[in-house]
C-alpha cells in the first residue's frame, strides 16, 4: 500500500518526560488523517518532528518513502504546513506575506493569487495582516501552506479559536483540497466532532502513545448501541426476564438489554407485555464517538 | 538558495524602519559633530594644525559606539520579526536548510551595516567640506576610519545575532547589547582580547589593521558557533 | 494599588530580572577595577574612583538600562494579548501605569544600591585607606536615582507604545548619546534631562544644596521633564486601544 508518512518508534523526550512515546504512524496516500488527542498529548510535538523542526530522541520518520533526516529539504518541497497558531508578519500585507514565502519556494507569482482565491482572501490581499480576524489569519496560514502545491498538507489544530462558521468554512476547505486536488492531509485536533466529519483515518494519541489507528468506520463500530426499557416495575421485570433466560442489566430503574437484534427486542417486549408489565419506553442509546474517545483516553490515563 | 532567502528577508524588513535606522546611525554620528562644531568651531580648529585629522578624530570617537548600538538594535529588530508570531516554525518548515536561514539574516544585517559605513564615509566628506577644512581631503584616512571599525565589529554582530536568535526573552540580547555598548564606550581601559574594544581600533601595538584581521577572523568563528547552535536547537 | 504592584512584581520575577539588575554592579566593578587613574595629592581616593566609574555608569549605563527594565516590565503584556487580559480586570488603567512605574523606580533604586556596593567593593579590593565618604556618595546614589525619574517615565511610555524591545531602545539611544557631548557644555548640559543622572552623581559638583545640582535645575529640568513624560505616558495609556 502506498504510504505517504510512516514513523517507526518515534520518541521525543524533554528531560525525563516522554512527550512522544514510540509512535508508529501510517498515513495512506489520499487520506484525510485525523490526528486526535487531548491537549498536551504530544500531537504538536509529533507534527514538529514530521516537519524537521524538532529532532526525534529516537525512531525514524519516512515521508514519501524517503528518510526525513537525510532528505529533509526535498521532502519539505512537497509538504505544506500550518503549526499551531498561524505565523505571519503583521506589518506586511497578505500578498507580501505570501510573496516572502514564494521567493523561497520559487513558484510562480500567479500561484499567490490562486491560493488567495482558494482561501477567499483575494479582496484583502493588499491589507496588512495586523488587522485580520483570527479566521482570516488562519486562512492565510493555510494559503501559505498551499503555496508550494504540496502533496501532503499538515494542519495542526487549524480550527483552534475559530467561531462555528469559521470552523465549518475550514472544514469545507479541507474536504475540497482532498477531493479536488487529491492532497493527503494530516489534521490534528482535540475535538473528535471536528475530525469525525472529514477524516477517513483516525489516529488517537494519549500521553504520547498511539492508542488507536484505523479507519473511521472501524472506530464507528465501537459505537455500540444499548436498548433501554422503561417499565412500571423494573426490578420485577428484570427477574421475570431472567427467569425466561434473558440476561439484562437493571440500572437506575431501567432495563438495559445486552442483545440488540430486532427479534430479541421483540421477544423481550412480548414477554413483558404477557407478564403484565406496562412498558413506558423502548429506547436505543447510541454512544457517540465522543464518548468512545473520552473512554479510550480515560482508560489510558487510568493505567 | 541564499539569494532567494536574502530577497525574502529584504521584503520582510519593509516598514520596520530598518532603512531609516541605517541612515540614522551615520547621520547621528555626523550630527553630533555638527552640534560640536556648531557650538565651538573656533576652539576646535585651534586644537590642531591638521583640521581634517582632528575632525576625523572627533567623528571616529563616536563611530564604534554608533556601530555597536546599531548592531544591537538591528539584530533585535531582525529577530523580533520572526519572534512576534513565532514565524521561525513557518520559516524552518520551508524547504530550506537552517544554516541558510541563519546566513541570510546575517547577510542582510551585515549588508545594512555596510551601507551605513558607506554613508558615514560620504557624510564625513560632505560635512568636512561644509566646515571648510581645506582642499586636501584625506580620502584614504576617511575610508579607513569608516570601514576598519565596521570590519572590527563583525564579532559583535555575530555574537548579538547568536544571542538574539536563540533567546526567547528579548531582554537578554538587549541587556547583553547594553553591556557591549558600555564596553565599547570604555574601550580605552579594556584589555585587547575583548571584542568590544576592537571597533575603536585601539590596541597595544598601535596598529589598527590588527583589529580588522581579528574582527574578520573571530567574527567568522563566532558566526560559525552561533550558526551551529541555531541548527542544533529545536524550533519551538 | 498594593495588590497591582504585587502582581506586577510576581510577573516580573520570572523575567530574568535579577540578571538585568546585576549587570549594573558588574559594570561598576569592571570599570572600577580596570580604571587605573592615580592623581597625586590631597584628594580622597574614593572621589577619583567614583568620578571615573560614574563617567560610564551614570552617563550611559543608567539611562540605557532603565529602558531595558521598562521594556521587560511590559513584555508579558505584549505577548499573546496580555494587555487585553490586564486591562479587562477591574482595576483602573491609571493604577496599572502607576504600579508599573513605581516598581520600575524601586528596581532602579536597587540597581543604585548595588552600584554603591560595587564602589565599596572596588575600594576594598584596591585597599583604599582614605575614609569612605558615605554621605557624599549617598547623595550621588539618591541624586542619580531621582534624575532617572523622567527617563523611566519616557521609557515606560515608549515600551507600552512599541511591541519590540528594539524600538524603545532606539528612542533611548537617540536621547542618551548626545548627553556625552552635553556634559561638556556649560550652556546646554544643565538643561538636558539625559545628562542629569551624570550631573546628579558628580561628586565634585555643587555642594551647597542637598544634591549636586542646584534646586532650580532639579525642579525645572528633572521635575519638568518628569511631568511631561509621565503625563504623556499616563494619558497615552488611558487611551491605548488594545
Amino acid at each position: 500500500m502506498d504510504h505517504v508518512v510512516i514513523t517507526k518508534g518515534l520518541t521525543k523526550s524533554f528531560r525525563q518526560e516522554k512527550a512522544v512515546d514510540c509512535l508508529d504512524l501510517k498515513i495512506k496516500k489520499g487520506d484525510i488523517y485525523g490526528f486526535l488527542g487531548p491537549n498536551g498529548a504530544g500531537k504538536t510535538t509529533t507534527i514538529r518532528m514530521l516537519l524537521g523542526l524538532m529532532k526525534p530522541t529516537s525512531g525514524t520518520i519516512e515521508i514519501f518513502q524517503k528518510d526525513l533526516r537525510a532528505e529533509r529539504i526535498s521532502i519539505l518541497k512537497r509538504v505544506g504546513s500550518l503549526v499551531e497558531n498561524p505565523s505571519y508578519y503583521p506589518h506586511l500585507t497578505a500578498y507580501e506575506n505570501l510573496e516572502a514565502v514564494r521567493k523561497i519556494l520559487g513558484v510562480s507569482k500567479s500561484r499567490i493569487y490562486e491560493v488567495l482565491k482558494i482561501v477567499r482572501l483575494t479582496d484583502v490581499a493588499n491589507k496588512k495582516v495586523k488587522g485580520f480576524s483570527l479566521g482570516m489569519k488562519q486562512r492565510l496560514g493555510i494559503a501559505t501552506a498551499l503555496l508550494g502545491e504540496p502533496e501532503l498538507l499538515i494542519l495542526d489544530e487549524p480550527t483552534n479559536g475559530l467561531d462555528p462558521s469559521g470552523i465549518i468554512e475550514i472544514r469545507h476547505l479541507i474536504k475540497r483540497l482532498s477531493t479536488e486536488f487529491g492532497i493527503t492531509i494530516l489534521i490534528s485536533s482535540h475535538l473528535l466532532s471536528e475530525i469525525d466529519q472529514i477524516a477517513t483515518t483516525v489516529g488517537i494519541v494519549s500521553k504520547g502513545k498511539l492508542i488507536f489507528q484505523d479507519s473511521i468506520e472501524i472506530m464507528r463500530q465501537f459505537a455500540q448501541k444499548n436498548i433501554i426499557l422503561k417499565v412500571n416495575d423494573g426490578e420485577k421485570a428484570w427477574r421475570s426476564l431472567l427467569a425466561k433466560g434473558i440476561k439484562s442489566d437493571y440500572q437506575d430503574r431501567q432495563l438495559l438489554l445486552l442483545e440488540h437484534s430486532n427479534e430479541k427486542v421483540a421477544d423481550v417486549v412480548r414477554i413483558l407485555v404477557e407478564d403484565g408489565f406496562s412498558i413506558y419506553r423502548v429506547e436505543e442509546e447510541k454512544r457517540s464517538l465522543e464518548d468512545i474517545f473520552l473512554q479510550m483516553t480515560a482508560e489510558e490515563q487510568a493505567i | 538558495m541564499i539569494g532567494k532567502l536574502v530577497e525574502a528577508e529584504f521584503l520582510k524588513i519593509k516598514r520596520k524602519g530598518f532603512w531609516f535606522l541605517t541612515f540614522l546611525g551615520p547621520f547621528g554620528v555626523i550630527a553630533l559633530q555638527m552640534v560640536n562644531y556648531g557650538v565651538r568651531k573656533e576652539y576646535l580648529l585651534r586644537q590642531s594644525d591638521d583640521d581634517w585629522g582632528y575632525f576625523l578624530l572627533n567623528v571616529s570617537s563616536f563611530t564604534p559606539l554608533a556601530l555597536v548600538l546599531g548592531i544591537v538594535i538591528l539584530t533585535s529588530f531582525m529577530t523580533s520579526i520572526e519572534n512576534e508570531t513565532n514565524a521561525w516554525k513557518q520559516l524552518v518548515a520551508l524547504p530550506v536548510s537552517k544554516w541558510s536561514v541563519y546566513l541570510s539574516k546575517f547577510t542582510v544585517l551585515a549588508g545594512l551595516l555596510l551601507l551605513s559605513t558607506v554613508l558615514l564615509t560620504i557624510f564625513t566628506i560632505l560635512y568636512g567640506t561644509v566646515l571648510n577644512l581645506g582642499h586636501d581631503i584625506p580620502y584614504l584616512e576617511i575610508i579607513k576610519y569608516s570601514f576598519y571599525p565596521y570590519l572590527a565589529a563583525l564579532p559583535v554582530l555575530a555574537l548579538q545575532l547568536w544571542i538574539a536568535t536563540v533567546s526567547h526573552n528579548q531582554s537578554i540580547p538587549i541587556t547583553a547589547g547594553v553591556l557591549g555598548v558600555i564596553f565599547t564606550y570604555s574601550a580605552h581601559i579594556l584589555p585587547d582580547w575583548m571584542i568590544w574594544k576592537w571597533p575603536s581600533l585601539m590596541n597595544d601595538w598601535n596598529e589598527p589593521v590588527i583589529n580588522v584581521f581579528l574582527g574578520i577572523g573571530v567574527g567568522c568563528l563566532l558566526y560559525i558557533i552561533g550558526m551551529f547552535d541555531f541548527i542544533r536547537r529545536d524550533v519551538k | 494599588m498594593l495588590s497591582v504592584l504585587q502582581s506586577e512584581w510576581y510577573k516580573l520575577r520570572k523575567s530574568k530580572i535579577t540578571f538585568i539588575l546585576f549587570v549594573g554592579p558588574f559594570v561598576g566593578l569592571l570599570i572600577g577595577l580596570l580604571f587605573n587613574l592615580t592623581i597625586e595629592g590631597e584628594i580622597n581616593q574614593w572621589y577619583i574612583l567614583v568620578l571615573s566609574m560614574n563617567l560610564t555608569y551614570a552617563l550611559l549605563f543608567l539611562p540605557l538600562i532603565t529602558g531595558v527594565l521598562a521594556s521587560t516590565i511590559c513584555r508579558y503584556e505584549h505577548q499573546a494579548g496580555g494587555w487585553k487580559q490586564l486591562l479587562a480586570m477591574p482595576v483602573a488603567r491609571g493604577k496599572i501605569f502607576l504600579a508599573k512605574y513605581v516598581l520600575l523606580m524601586l528596581l532602579v533604586f536597587v540597581i543604585q544600591l548595588l552600584y554603591l556596593v560595587s564602589i565599596y567593593g572596588v575600594g576594598m579590593i584596591k585597599g583604599y585607606t582614605d575614609p569612605f565618604p558615605i554621605e557624599i556618595i549617598w547623595r550621588g546614589i539618591i541624586g542619580g536615582w531621582v534624575a532617572t525619574f523622567p527617563l523611566v517615565a519616557l521609557q515606560l511610555w515608549m515600551s507600552i507604545l512599541f511591541k519590540s524591545f528594539a524600538a524603545p531602545l532606539t528612542v533611548n539611544v537617540i536621547f542618551t548619546l548626545p548627553a556625552i557631548l552635553a556634559i561638556n557644555s556649560e550652556r546646554f548640559g544643565p538643561f538636558y534631562p539625559w545628562a542629569q543622572p551624570f550631573s546628579m552623581m558628580y561628586v565634585g559638583g555643587n555642594t551647597d544644596d542637598l544634591f549636586f545640582i542646584p534646586w532650580e535645575q532639579l525642579i525645572t529640568v528633572v521635575g519638568g521633564s518628569f511631568v511631561l513624560f509621565f503625563l504623556g505616558g499616563y494619558f497615552y495609556f488611558q487611551r491605548k486601544a488594545v
